[in-house]
């Protein structure tokens, strides 16, 4: 069947090139290796050390407070940008590019510049004080216990355009002839947007939330530029603990268990999603 | 007429140039991206080609990146024919794993053992074979103050030993100026740890516990007096100091916002750019007193392992011309750290290579970074350790736990 | 083309101005930083080591704009950044053309045609994504290196292709999950077959979804490093490795007005297609297709 043909690519990527660096990262990640990977057995000696590393530890907490909070924001700032940008206004292009402008730039510069603007010797903080108010606080870039919530927003600055995009390309596909019917019944257009528009959304917020989903679980990049992990480990990540495994402390084994430990997180969490989605599919094919 | 004859001759010769020259093309592997540091490749590159080879530049800015780079072309069969890395113990992997080149003839012929400090040589040299050649020294581990705010603090002069050191952090506090510029990331609180530990614990615990990975010395007073010397150390740092860049570090001592910084000699680059002086605006010193140990790090190139004939020649033709004295000199003075060579002229250098070069003339002051006496993964746990110290609460006595619990390896 | 249906005029109501305000409001803290860029970009050093972050440049210069361009240091040469330009382009066209080809092709597949397995490929496709590249690079280096197609142009090409695959396979297929079935059917009905109908009927349906795909795919293209410098080879090494030099530096100095004009610079491909993306993100098409 010509479907099984075009399939053939997808098909040989996911079991060649996904299923095999898997196993093969998972293979690794039994062995010593160092520099280069090497085939030896050590059993779960590099699994113990990873779990006795506190700043492993403290990076998946990291994780969960990030992710919970950068998805959520970005899931609504998105949505509320699109719906906005959907009322024909003016300069809708103007706009759009506006919002997506962060996520085409590198955020070796993007973040050193909210690095700056958080400092507060140098930012935000002394400038409004500056300006008038002494006691004017914003040093949570410098604070173990908030220095995470600075991420986040920098992460949202970068990534909401694209959920925009994303959720505006939805709605760009929903009839308008609905909102007529709505708005000759005298339905307000904010109860339209939200018992009709959102549900027809469905899909396009799927597709949102397993981007965002992918960029919380490899979020590296804006964690070097701003704050390095820091003030201490107080904003490490899976990902920046690995990348420093791998490549600086030439701990290959190492940065291969805390991957597939990662790996095996997500599957953790995909899976009963996807039963549940299979059981429904199969229920909407039977019914 | 003239000039289009030229113009033939010229181009005529470059042909031949190529053709000759195309034999001892070496592609190397190098983190030297900035405006100095390109104008001091320039030097290594030149001297090259004057030799009769050809480079051919990979620079990737980023020593991670660029160690990324070797190492994945090494695995896919397209080597570099040097790659740099530090003088450390980060190839011994490599090394270990059979994919370097060794350069005995090199050494043997140019005689690297006469001339070359014993630091460097242990690190450069393993199993009896030399598998890298070195390039330069820096010391990571300067003391850099603004003249125009320590006179305006009211200090004296150079601090002579660590208590002055505070006491002058203590004027400039009262001064109302930043007395200790910081950059807050990992590497650069781990350069303030090892500076403290060879300045205040002393030379012998340092090597207790960076050469001999001695699990009782931690507990020993000498390390304990520098834990909490480091502890004091950062009340003499701004708010706005975690996550800075040195850069930014250094530009508070530039303009004089802040007295002093503790940072490598690579710093001097910084102050060029802004055309300060070593001596007018600028002062620098590597320890308290005559006899202070001088720390020894640097960086080297590496040869992928690889038998044909014509690479392998490039590499020993890069290793020669590196350590000449004539490509040492102006190399290192372009890069701001000091020749490896101890027999060479350092009259041309600043006030500060001088210093430097001064202090390697005797054996007995050197001494190895953390780097070349650690492996990466330790070095890493060990900074782990320091960075949560610095950051947070910690007594010195979990500081201690800690500490051991890293270097039992 | 979107209908005219409604005759409705924009009044000047209380809802429309808050709707700019709300529109403006964003549009300003997106901006904040890119004016700090900008500013930084226009002073000399001088000022910039003085620290007034939110101040307008007093001596305003587009010297680092021109040293970013074309003498910056990034390495022994010092011809800026423009030396990468063109391998950019060589790389992210093909890339960006097949990972979204590919994408659409599996994700149309998948919604409209039943193939047994492949519910469960898709599967782990997703979960592929999730796996980090550095991790997948040694493994990779030697297989391309296996098939003599490590350090070349087809090398990075697959590599962006392989990587793009979860991604825009999910884009494209929740996005025909959207499309009511009646139209395929009516479409097999005619006698169209799997490629007739993914080219002469879903794919010109698709504009959106391909303009938000290609916003995605060739930003991230263009802005990759780590996989160019690994997998393309010295010849075609992309813009990404000449600003990641001229930015990126251990211990030499750093001049952020240089960087920061760098970073512009290189993302004004991106910007611009994301300015001219606007023809596609039009509405109605999927909508009207059914009724007519």
């Amino acid at each position: 069947m010509a479907a099984q043909l075009a399939l053939l690519p997808m098909a040989i990527t996911v079991l060649g090139v996904y299923i095999g660096t898997v196993l093969w990262s998972l293979r690794i990640s039994f062995s010593s290796s160092k520099i280069f990977p090497t085939n030896d057995f050590v059993g779960l000696a590099q699994y113990q050390r990873l779990f006795n590393t506190e700043r492993w530890i403290v990076s998946l907490q990291h994780l969960v407070v990030f992710g919970v909070l950068f998805i959520a924001a970005c899931l609504v700032l998105g949505f509320l940008l699109a719906v906005f940008l959907d009322q024909r206004v003016r300069g809708e292009n103007a706009l759009r590019t506006v919002f997506l402008y962060p996520y085409a730039m590198s955020f070796v510069a993007t973040g050193l510049v909210w690095q700056w603007m958080l400092n507060p010797a140098l930012g935000i903080q002394s400038t409004v004080r500056s300006l008038g108010l002494p006691g004017f606080e914003f040093d949570w870039i410098v604070s173990q216990d908030k220095v995470i919530y600075t991420l986040v927003i920098a992460a949202v600055w970068q990534a909401s355009g694209l959920v925009m995009a994303v959720l505006l390309a939805g709605l760009r596909g929903i009839d308008e002839a609905l909102w007529n019917a709505a708005r000759i019944d005298g339905v307000p257009r904010w109860r339209y947007t939200l018992s009709v528009v959102l549900p027809q959304l469905g899909p396009a917020f799927g597709t949102a939330f397993v981007l965002l989903a992918v960029g919380v679980v490899k979020v590296y990049d804006v964690v070097v530029a701003m704050t390095q992990g820091g003030p201490g480990n107080a904003s490490e990540v899976p990902a920046k603990f690995i990348m420093d495994n791998l490549f600086n402390r030439a701990n290959v084994g190492l940065a291969s268990a805390a991957s597939t430990v990662m790996l095996l997180t997500v599957l953790a969490l995909l899976l009963p999603w996807w039963y549940g989605r299979t059981v429904q599919s199969r229920r909407e094919v039977r019914g | 007429m003239v000039r289009t004859t030229l113009k033939h001759l010229a181009l005529g010769a470059a042909l031949m140039a190529a053709a000759t020259a195309h034999a001892q093309k070496a592609d190397v592997i190098h983190w030297w991206t900035s405006g100095g540091e390109s104008a001091a490749v320039k030097e290594l590159a030149d001297a090259y080609t004057k030799a009769g080879g050809t480079w051919v530049d990979a620079a990737v800015a980023g020593a991670d990146n660029a160690r990324a780079a070797a190492i994945n072309r090494i695995a896919g069969g397209n080597p570099p024919t040097a790659a740099q890395f530090n003088t450390s113990k980060q190839y011994h992997d490599v090394i270990a794993a059979g994919q370097l080149n060794d350069i005995d003839a090199v050494a043997a012929k140019e005689g690297w053992d006469k001339w070359l400090p014993k630091p460097i040589v242990d690190s450069i040299k393993v199993n009896g074979h030399y598998y890298a050649v070195p390039v330069n020294i820096h010391n990571p581990s300067w003391f850099w103050y603004s003249k125009s705010a320590l006179q305006k603090a009211g200090v004296a002069g150079e601090p002579k030993t660590m208590d002055e050191f505070f006491a002058a952090l203590d004027k400039l506090k009262a001064a109302g100026l930043v007395p200790l510029a910081f950059g807050g990331q990992s590497w650069q609180e781990w350069i303030t740890f090892y500076s403290l530990l060879l300045d205040v614990g002393g030379k012998d615990a340092y090597l207790k516990f960076f050469k001999d990975h001695d699990v009782a010395s931690v507990n020993a007073e000498p390390m304990r007096r520098t834990l909490a010397a480091l502890k004091k150390l950062h009340g003499y740092v701004d708010a706005g100091s975690p996550g800075r860049n040195w850069n930014d570090a250094t530009a508070m001592v530039i303009s004089g916002k802040a007295g002093f910084q503790i940072m490598g000699d690579w710093a001097k680059g910084e102050f060029g750019a802004a055309k300060q002086t070593a001596g007018k605006e600028f002062g620098c010193f590597a320890g308290f007193g005559p006899s202070a140990p001088y720390m020894v790090a640097g960086d080297v190139f590496v040869f992928p392992k690889t038998s044909a004939k014509a690479v392998i020649e490039a590499q020993h033709k890069l290793a020669s011309v590196f350590t000449s004295p004539a490509t040492q000199v102006a190399f290192n003075n372009k890069k701001g750290s000091i020749p490896v060579r101890t027999d060479i002229d350092s009259s041309q250098m600043d006030i500060c290579a001088q210093a430097g070069v001064q202090a390697m003339k005797d054996p007995a002051r050197q001494i190895a970074n953390p780097d070349m006496l650690m492996t990466p993964d330790m070095v890493g746990a060990v900074q782990d350790v320091i960075t949560k110290f610095w950051n947070g609460n910690q007594s010195v006595d979990d500081a201690v736990k800690a500490l051991q619990g890293a270097v039992k390896g | 083309m979107s209908s005219p249906t409604t005759g409705r005029r924009s009044r000047v109501t209380p809802a429309r101005v808050g709707l700019y305000a709300l529109l403006i409001s964003s549009a300003a803290f997106f901006l904040l930083p890119l004016y700090v860029m900008l500013a930084t970009s226009l002073k000399p050093m001088e000022e910039i080591r003085l620290g007034q972050l939110f101040a307008l440049p007093l001596h305003v210069t587009i010297e680092p704009w021109r040293q970013a361009w074309a003498s910056a240091c990034t390495g022994l040469e010092c011809r800026g950044i423009q030396v990468g330009f063109w391998n950019s382009v060589k790389i992210a066209v093909p890339s960006t053309i097949a990972s979204i080809f590919f994408g659409a092709l599996n994700g149309y597949a998948l919604s409209f045609w039943r193939v047994r397995w492949a519910g469960a490929l898709f599967g782990v496709l997703m979960f592929g994504a999730f796996v980090p590249y550095q991790v997948m690079m040694y493994p990779l280096v030697r297989s391309l290196a296996a098939v003599d197609l490590f350090g070349t142009l087809s090398g990075i090409v697959l590599i962006h292709t392989v990587f793009g695959m979860p991604v825009m396979t999910l884009l494209f297929r929740n996005h025909y999950a959207g499309v009511p079935s009646e139209l395929f059917k009516a479409a097999r009905i005619d006698g169209g077959g799997f490629w007739r109908i993914f080219f002469q009927l879903m794919l010109p349906m698709s504009l959106p979804i391909i303009a938000v795909a290609v916003i995605m795919q060739l930003t991230n293209i263009w802005n990759d490093f780590l996989l160019g410098l690994v997998f393309a080879g010295r010849e075609n090494l992309p813009m990404t490795v000449q600003l990641n030099n001229v930015i990126n530096t251990t211990t030499g100095e750093r001049l952020y007005n240089v960087n920061m004009a760098a970073t512009v610079l290189t993302s004004l491909l991106p910007l611009a297609v994301y300015l001219v993306s606007g023809r596609w993100f039009i509405r109605g098409i999927t909508a009207g297709a059914v009724k007519g």
